[in-house]
C-alpha cells in the first residue's frame, strides 16, 4: 500500500475515533460511571497511539499514552471521573486531532517539525492532566517522566513491547511412571532445552509413591521446575519435549515481559484472525498447539453433551480449562476473552465496507453514462422502426434505472452524524457565553448524498451559532421574560418530494425585522421609500455586509456570514427560507436536492431547444390556448381552477422564439417550489427523462435559472431548469409594471 | 475541409520545430486573419449543433456535446466586437485549454475559417501597438509578420478569460458603447 493512502486511512480512522470518543464523552458527563463509554475513550486513545507509532508519529504516541494512562486509572476503578476530568478530555480529544493533522500535514517521514506552540499547548494539557492526577497512583505520576524520555529519543518507547531476557520462563516437567521404560531421559532433554538458552535454576521435585513398598526403582517419580532464560518462542521451548509428550505432563508459562507481548499483540490481532480463542492464543504464541489440543481432549471429557445453550459458556471453560492447565496466565486469558467480544462486535460493523469515495465517483459517472447511452438506443431503436426491439430497450431501462438508484444509493449517509456534531459546538460556545442550550435533534436517519453532506456542514454551523450566539438569550434575561432558562436549538431533517429538508429552529429573541431595515437602509441596500413585506426584509439578512449584532463576538455577527450560507446552499441548487417572530424564535429552512448527480426530470421543448424540469417539482401539467396566456396588458398570470397562477413563458424569458413551427397550443407546466407554485409556459410536452446533471462549469456560475446541463439520447444538449431562480428572475423582469405575490397552494 | 489542412499542416511543421520560431495557429474572423499560439489549442472541430444557453451575452454562443462532456463556446466574432458570426460550412469551433486561477477549463471558440499552421521567427514577432487596432489591447499579445503582412496574435487567456466572461456581463459593449450592437 503506498504510504499516502495508508496515511489518509489513519486520519480517516483518527477522525472516526475522536468521533466515537466524543460521543462517549458526552456520554460521561450525564453518567460518568458508564463501563462502555470510558472504554471507548480508552480504545479511541489506545488504537490512536497505536497506530500512530506504525508511521514513527512520537508526538502522538507520547499524547494519548498520557491520556490512555489516565483513562486506565478511571477504568479499573482506581479513580473517579469527574467533570473538570471530562472537560480536560475533550481539550486532548481537540489536540489529538490538531497534531494528527499537523503532523501528516507536514510529514516529511525522517523530519517532524511540529509547531512549538502545539507541542507546548499538549504539554500544559498533559500538566492539567497530572496535576488532577496528583495523589493518584505512581503510574500515572511517572508517566511524563517517561514521556519525556520518549520526546527526546523516538525509539525509546519501542522496546518497551519486546520480551526481555530478564525475566525468565517457568516449565514444569512431570513424568509419568512409564517414562523410563519408554527410553525416556530427563535429563537429556534438560541438555537440549540449554542449547536453546540458559538455565538459570532447577528444581527436581521427587513424587514418591505413599507406600515405599510399592517404590518401583524402574519408574519415574521426578517432576521438575525450570526457570529457563532464552529468546526463543514459547513454541520451539515446547519442541524440546516434543517427544516427552505422551509421558510428561509439560506446562510452559512465558516470562512477565512475553505476557505484555502476548497482550499487545491480542490486542492487536487483525479482526478476521479472531475466531476461537484457543486460536487466537495459539495465533499470538501464547499457547502451543499441543496445549490447545490437550486442553480440549479434557474439554470433550467433562462436557459429554454439547448442546446449543452449552456452546456459549463451551468458551469460558475452555479458558478455565487452560488456566487451571497452566498454560496461560489469568490476565492474558482475561485479554484474550475482551479481544474476541470486541471482534465479536466489530464483526458486526463490518458488514460495512469502507470504500474510497473516488471510486463511488467514479461509478456513478459511469452509471450517468450507461443511462444517456441507453437514451441513445431508444432513440436508436424508434427511429430504425424495429419493433422487436422495444421490449428487449424496455428490458434495459428498466435495469439501468435500477442500477442507477442503487447506484446512487451507495452514497447516501444518514445525515445524524454530521448533525451531532454540532452537539459539541453548542455545548462550549453556550458554555463560553453562559447561556444554557439544549440542541435537539431529530430526523437523523434522513439520508442525503454524502458530498452534499460535506458541503452543507459550514452553512449549518454557521446557523447554528447564529442561534446560539444571536437568537438564545442569556438564562437571567429568559427568566425576567417567562421563558424556561434553558434555550432549546431543533435540528430536523426529512424527506420532501425528492429534496431534503433542514430546519434550524430556535426558541430565542427572534429577528428584529425594524432593526434589519434600519441597518439595510444604512447599508444603502434598500431606499426608504421601498415597500417591503415581513418576509422580503427578513430575507435582507443574506445580503453581504449585513450583521444586526452591534458588536462582532467571537462566535458571529461580523456580518460574513448568512450571505455565505445563501450562496452555498444556492450553490448546491437548494434554497434557504426565513420564518422569525419578535420573541418567539426563529425558524431557517434549508431545501436541498438529495443527490448532485442524477434526477428524474422532465423534458419539454420552447423555441429551438429543450428543457429538462426537476421532476419532483413539476404538480401538473395544463394544455392552454395562448389567447389565455397572451400578454395582457403585461399581467402574467392565468386562471387555473379558480387559483391565481403566475406563468413565465419560457421563450419570451430566454428570447429564443421558433417562428417555423409555431403549434397553436401551447402547455403549462405546473411548478411548485417551498410553498410557491408558478406556471411555466412551453411550446410542446416530451416527457419524463432520467436526467444525468453535467455541470456547466465556472464560466456559468452566474448564470441564474438554469442549473446544469444534460446530454440526450439524440447527443444534444438540453439545459436544466431551477424553477425557484426563474421565479425571483421572473418577478424582478415584471416588478415594474405589476405588483403581486406568487399564489399560495392553499 | 478546414479540419484536415490544419492537421496534415501539423503533421510537416512539427519535424521542424526549432528555438528561434514558435507556430501558430491562424484563422478568420469577420474576414481578418488572426493567430493564436499553439500551445493552447486542443484540438479543432466541426461545428456540431451549439445549445444556446439563455440569459447570456452574445459572445456565450451556448454550449456542445464533446464527447459527452458539456463544453461552453464563445463566439470569437461577437467577443472581439465584430457581431456575432453567421454559421457557414466552413465555421469551426478551436477547442482551447484556458487556465483560471485554481483549474483549467476547456473551452470552445467559434470561428469562420481555420487556415493552417504558421511558424513566425522570433524575430518577425513584434510587440502590440499601444492603439490604433479595433480590438481591446489586452486581448493582442504580439504582432506576427508573415510575408510583410501583419497578423495579429491573440493573448488567448485574457480573450477567454474565464473570470472575465463568467461575469456574463456584454463587457465589448462598455469598452467601444458606439461600437455595433451584438445582439442576435
Amino acid at each position: 500500500m503506498n504510504m499516502d493512502a495508508a496515511r489518509q486511512a489513519f486520519v480517516e480512522e483518527v477522525a472516526e475515533l475522536l468521533q466515537s470518543m466524543e460521543d462517549a464523552l458526552f456520554a460521561l458527563e450525564s453518567s460518568p460511571d458508564d463501563t462502555e463509554s470510558l472504554n471507548a475513550v480508552f480504545r479511541a486513545m489506545h488504537t490512536i497511539k497505536g497506530t500512530g507509532g506504525v508511521f514513527g508519529y512520537t508526538p502522538i504516541v507520547n499524547f494519548t499514552h498520557e491520556i490512555e494512562s489516565v483513562m486506565e486509572e478511571v477504568r479499573s476503578g482506581r479513580e473517579p471521573m469527574t467533570e473538570q476530568l471530562v472537560g480536560i478530555l475533550f481539550e486532548c480529544r481537540d489536540h489529538t486531532g490538531n497534531l494528527v493533522e499537523a503532523i501528516v500535514a507536514n510529514d516529511s517521514d525522517e523530519n517532524l517539525d511540529l509547531d512549538p506552540e502545539l507541542l507546548k499547548a499538549g504539554q500544559q494539557l498533559v500538566d492539567k492532566l497530572i496535576a488532577r492526577n496528583t495523589g493518584g497512583t505512581g503510574g500515572a505520576s511517572a508517566a511524563p517522566a517517561d514521556a519525556q524520555a520518549a520526546a527526546a529519543d523516538n525509539d525509546s518507547n519501542q522496546p518497551k513491547y519486546l520480551p526481555v531476557a530478564s525475566d525468565a520462563w517457568i516449565i514444569g516437567l512431570d513424568f509419568g511412571p512409564d517414562a523410563f521404560r519408554n527410553g525416556m531421559d530427563p535429563l537429556s532433554f534438560l541438555r537440549y532445552l540449554a542449547s536453546l538458552g540458559t538455565i538459570v535454576d532447577v528444581a527436581t521435585i521427587p513424587i514418591w509413591p505413599h507406600n515405599h513398598d510399592d517404590f518401583d526403582p524402574e519408574s519415574c517419580y521426578l517432576s521438575f521446575r525450570i526457570s529457563f532464560r532464552s529468546d526463543a518462542d514459547k513454541k520451539t521451548i515446547a519442541d524440546v519435549f516434543n517427544f516427552a509428550e505422551d509421558d510428561c505432563n509439560i506446562r510452559i508459562l512465558a516470562p512477565e515481559s512475553a505476557q505484555e507481548k502476548y497482550l499487545e499483540l491480542l490486542q492487536r490481532l487483525p479482526d478476521d484472525h479472531i475466531t476461537r480463542i484457543g486460536e487466537m492464543l495459539v495465533e499470538v504464541g501464547a499457547l502451543t498447539p499441543q496445549e490447545l489440543s490437550r486442553a480440549l481432549n479434557s474439554q470433550e471429557v467433562t462436557t459429554d453433551l454439547d448442546t446449543e445453550e452449552d456452546a456459549a459458556t463451551k468458551k469460558r471453560r475452555l479458558g478455565e480449562i487452560l488456566v487451571e492447565q497452566g498454560s496461560v496466565k489469568p490476565a492474558l486469558m482475561e485479554q484474550a476473552v475482551k479481544t474476541q467480544e470486541a471482534a465479536r462486535k466489530r464483526l458486526d460493523e463490518n458488514r460495512f465496507i469502507r470504500v474510497d469515495a473516488e471510486r463511488l465517483g467514479h461509478l456513478i459517472n459511469l452509471v450517468g453514462e450507461l443511462v444517456t447511452s441507453s437514451a441513445a438506443i431508444r432513440v436508436m431503436v424508434e427511429r430504425a422502426g424495429i419493433e422487436d426491439m422495444n421490449e428487449v430497450v424496455d428490458g434495459v431501462d428498466y435495469l439501468v434505472e435500477e442500477i442507477r438508484d442503487n447506484a446512487l444509493q451507495l452514497r447516501m449517509v444518514p445525515i445524524g452524524d454530521s448533525l451531532s456534531r454540532f452537539r459539541r459546538v453548542v455545548r462550549d460556545s453556550s458554555k463560553e457565553l453562559g447561556k444554557q442550550i439544549d440542541l435537539v435533534i431529530t430526523g437523523g436517519e434522513t439520508e442525503l448524498d454524502k458530498t452534499l453532506i460535506e458541503k452543507i456542514t459550514d452553512p449549518l454551523t454557521h446557523l447554528i451559532r447564529n442561534a446560539i450566539d444571536h437568537a438564545i438569550e442569556t438564562p437571567e434575561e429568559r427568566q425576567r421574560i417567562g421563558k424556561p432558562t434553558t434555550g432549546t436549538v431543533l435540528c430536523n431533517a426529512f424527506h420532501d418530494s425528492g429534496h431534503i429538508v433542514i430546519e434550524i429552529k430556535d426558541d430565542g429573541a427572534g429577528l428584529d425585522a425594524d432593526r434589519i431595515r434600519a441597518k439595510a437602509e444604512a447599508k444603502g441596500l434598500v431606499k426608504s421609500e421601498d415597500v417591503l413585506s415581513h418576509e422580503e426584509t427578513l430575507r435582507l439578512i443574506f445580503e453581504p455586509g449585513l450583521s444586526t449584532k452591534d458588536t462582532a463576538s467571537n462566535l458571529s455577527g461580523r456580518g460574513v456570514g448568512m450571505d455565505v450560507v445563501r450562496r452555498n446552499i444556492e450553490a448546491l441548487r437548494g434554497s434557504v427560507e426565513l420564518e422569525s417572530e419578535r420573541g418567539q424564535g426563529t425558524k431557517v429552512t434549508i431545501i436541498l436536492p438529495l443527490t448532485l448527480a442524477i434526477i428524474d426530470g422532465f423534458l419539454v421543448g420552447a423555441g429551438q431547444e429543450q428543457y429538462v424540469i426537476p421532476l419532483s417539482q413539476v404538480s401538473e401539467c395544463v394544455e392552454v390556448n395562448p389567447t389565455d396566456t397572451s400578454n395582457r396588458n403585461g399581467e402574467h398570470y392565468v386562471n387555473l381552477r379558480g387559483e391565481v397562477l403566475p406563468f413565465i413563458r419560457l421563450t419570451e424569458l430566454f428570447r429564443s422564439y421558433n417562428d417555423e413551427n409555431k403549434s397553436s397550443r401551447e402547455s403549462l407546466v405546473v411548478v411548485r417550489f417551498g410553498h410557491h407554485k408558478l406556471g411555466l409556459v412551453v411550446d410542446t410536452l416530451l416527457g419524463e427523462l432520467q436526467t444525468v446533471i453535467k455541470p456547466l462549469g465556472s464560466l456559468f456560475e452566474n448564470l441564474q435559472g438554469v442549473a446544469g446541463a444534460t446530454i440526450l439520447g439524440t447527443g444534444d444538449i438540453a439545459l436544466i431548469l431551477d424553477v425557484s431562480e426563474l421565479a425571483t428572475i421572473g418577478q424582478t423582469h415584471r416588478r415594474a409594471s405589476s405588483q403581486y405575490d406568487y399564489a399560495s397552494p392553499q | 475541409m478546414a479540419e484536415a489542412t490544419a492537421t496534415t499542416t501539423t503533421a510537416t511543421s512539427l519535424t521542424e520545430i526549432s528555438e528561434d520560431s514558435a507556430q501558430y495557429l491562424t484563422f478568420s474572423v469577420v474576414h481578418e486573419r488572426l493567430a493564436m499560439s499553439i500551445n493552447a489549442v486542443q484540438e479543432i472541430i466541426e461545428t456540431p449543433k451549439i445549445t444556446q444557453v439563455p440569459m447570456t451575452p452574445a459572445y456565450i454562443r451556448g454550449v456542445i456535446n464533446l464527447r459527452g462532456n458539456v463544453v461552453p463556446v464563445v463566439d470569437l466574432g461577437a467577443r472581439l466586437n465584430r457581431g456575432a458570426l453567421a454559421l457557414s460550412k466552413r465555421s469551426c469551433i478551436v477547442l482551447v485549454e484556458v487556465k483560471s486561477q485554481h483549474n483549467s477549463h476547456v473551452l470552445g471558440m467559434l470561428v469562420d475559417e481555420v487556415k493552417n499552421i504558421l511558424e513566425i521567427p522570433r524575430d518577425d514577432v513584434k510587440p502590440a501597438p499601444e492603439f490604433g487596432s479595433e480590438i481591446r489591447t489586452d486581448f493582442i499579445e504580439a504582432m506576427g509578420r508573415v510575408n510583410d503582412v501583419f497578423v495579429i496574435i491573440l493573448a488567448i487567456d485574457n480573450v477567454l478569460s474565464i473570470q472575465e466572461l463568467a461575469t456574463l456581463k456584454a463587457i465589448t459593449e462598455r469598452v467601444n458603447p458606439d461600437g455595433p450592437n451584438v445582439g442576435k
